[in-house]
């Protein structure tokens, strides 16, 4: 298993060399003016240029993803009770929030930047709009799904309604809530950034669109790979997170 | 006359599913029996003849639409506090462990958890798993499961144990060693138990009465006493008194 893991890694990691080797070579062979496509190592070379910059902006990307992550993750939690709970709420209120998932989230920036001016709220806002609907989705189906037979047994111990949902279908929720963090982190980062480029000063969305401007078109690409890089790492990280809390999840023989 | 108070008492029970102002399906029609305490009383009849719905009722969990269902000498009110149930499949809870699993009807009933331990880990040894008290389900194979689930029937002390199906997803051998547990475990604890199955051996071998259910919409057939002392061996399954049980009960529910 260590073996395999070890080579696996090392497979992509030659996959990835090759990659950039050609992307090189072809930069060089081909002429491509730097502003177009950049080499790699001129993105190398701009990313080590402002080192502190990049880093400063990414931490503030990364916070505001964040914290729109944690609002939509608590959101749909405690959203799904009632709609899980209540028929008849889910056909008033599910439809609604299907209506509000249909409309472009990016487009309410430049509103939202007018009701709360530039900085961190529309940025929380955005990510919050954008990451909430994966979340809530595959959390409600599966506390609405309970197998019958089940409902059935817990009606037999003389089980309130509420009762099935807080002990059995929420817990029974939780590694399909988990997992959908994971899509609800990357749409957080796509609403973040989205946000800092139309209503920001800060954040590297906004330097993605300052740099390109000046034609910087390596550090824009710096900015792209910091972001996929943090997105993989926060994302491995809520894995083992999830593997810890739901073990049961996996038939892991611990 | 002495005569022994029924335990369970069904009078005339009808049971609709769909839209009654369309008529719906009649799933059983007129259903009348009396179940006396401790005996156990298996029903048999082929599928769609309406007994899981008839155990479905004893449970509380479907209203009939005519009729009544007695228990205990009260008019059947929904309190299901005093009956146990086993489906055929376990439905265990994965992130609970054997031993909170078996806890679970206490504390949906709001009783104080820690009284039960006692009774709960007794279960646990009763059923052979003792040193599982903290394993997790998917630990677990199919009929150590089914043992599992079988200790939470019993956590509360049911007057009633209602047996759906209860080994039909086990494998033969699996399924005779639970026959042996099963009947150990209703002799010990008293409790009356109805059991719904397809198999006819198995209702023989366990039951004290066989009820025959048939036709469209479900009745009661035929009744089928059966008379061998307990504890019955396994063996008793080769017996040639036992086999004619068990043709004339499948003749009863072919004809």
């Amino acid at each position: 298993m260590a073996v395999n893991a070890r080579s696996r890694i090392i497979n992509t990691l030659i996959v990835l060399a090759v990659v950039f080797i050609a992307w090189e070579l072809a930069s060089l062979t081909l002429s491509i003016p730097y502003y177009i496509l950049p080499s790699p190592s001129s993105i190398v070379l701009a990313t080590t240029r402002y080192p502190q910059y990049l880093l400063i902006n990414l931490l503030d990307t990364l916070t505001h993803s964040l914290i729109g992550l944690s609002i939509a993750a608590a959101f749909s939690l405690l959203l799904s009770i009632p709609l899980a709970y209540s028929e008849g709420i889910r056909d008033a209120v599910y439809p609604l929030i299907t209506g509000f998932n249909a409309i472009p989230r990016a487009a309410l920036v430049p509103l939202l930047a007018l009701w709360f001016g530039l900085g961190s709220v529309p940025k929380v806002l955005t990510a919050f709009l954008i990451a909430f609907f994966p979340i809530l989705v595959p959390t409600l189906t599966a506390m609405v799904t309970l197998e019958k037979e089940l409902w059935e047994l817990l009606q037999s111990f003389g089980a309130t309604k509420s009762q099935i949902l807080l002990k059995v279908a929420l817990p029974r929720a939780m590694p399909y809530f988990l997992s959908s963090l994971h899509m609800g982190l990357t749409s957080a980062f796509v609403g973040t950034v989205i946000a800092e480029m139309v209503a920001s000063d800060k954040g590297l969305g906004y330097v993605i669109l300052s740099s390109t401007s000046r034609l910087d078109t390596p550090l824009a690409f710096s900015c792209l790979i910091l972001l996929a890089l943090i997105t993989l790492i926060i994302s491995k990280m809520l894995g083992i997170i999830e593997r810890r809390i739901v073990k049961w999840a996996y038939r892991v023989n611990a | 006359m002495i005569t022994v108070k029924s335990i369970l008492r069904l009078r005339n029970v009808t049971v609709r599913y769909g839209n009654g102002r369309h008529g719906g399906l009649v799933a059983i029609s007129k259903v009348s029996l009396d179940i006396m305490p401790g005996q156990v009383v298996g029903i048999v009849g082929k599928s769609g003849c309406g007994k899981t719905t008839l155990l479905k009722v004893i449970a509380g969990l479907i209203k009939p639409v005519e009729g009544e269902v007695i228990f205990n000498g009260d008019e059947f009110d929904g309190s299901h506090r005093r009956v146990g149930m086993l489906f055929q499949s376990p439905l265990l809870l994965p992130w609970r462990t054997v031993l909170r699993n078996i806890l679970l009807p206490i504390e949906i009933a709001g009783e104080d958890v820690n009284k039960y331990v006692g009774r709960a880990l007794e279960l646990v040894e009763r059923v052979g798993l003792k040193g599982f008290e903290n394993s997790y389900p998917w630990e677990l194979s199919g009929g150590m499961q089914q043992r599992v689930a079988l200790c939470r029937a019993l956590i509360h002390k049911p007057l009633l144990l209602l047996l759906d199906e209860p080994f039909s997803a086990l494998d033969a051998i699996t399924r005779e060693d639970m026959w042996k547990l099963l009947q150990e475990i209703i002799v010990h604890e008293g409790c009356t138990t109805i059991l719904v199955t397809h198999d006819v051996r198995e209702a023989v071998f366990l039951s004290d009465r066989v009820v025959v259910m048939g036709g469209k919409p479900g009745t009661i057939k035929a009744e089928v006493n059966i008379p061998f002392n307990r504890p019955r061996d396994i063996r008793l399954q080769y017996s040639k008194e036992f086999n004619e049980y068990v043709s004339t009960i499948k003749e009863l529910i072919s004809g």
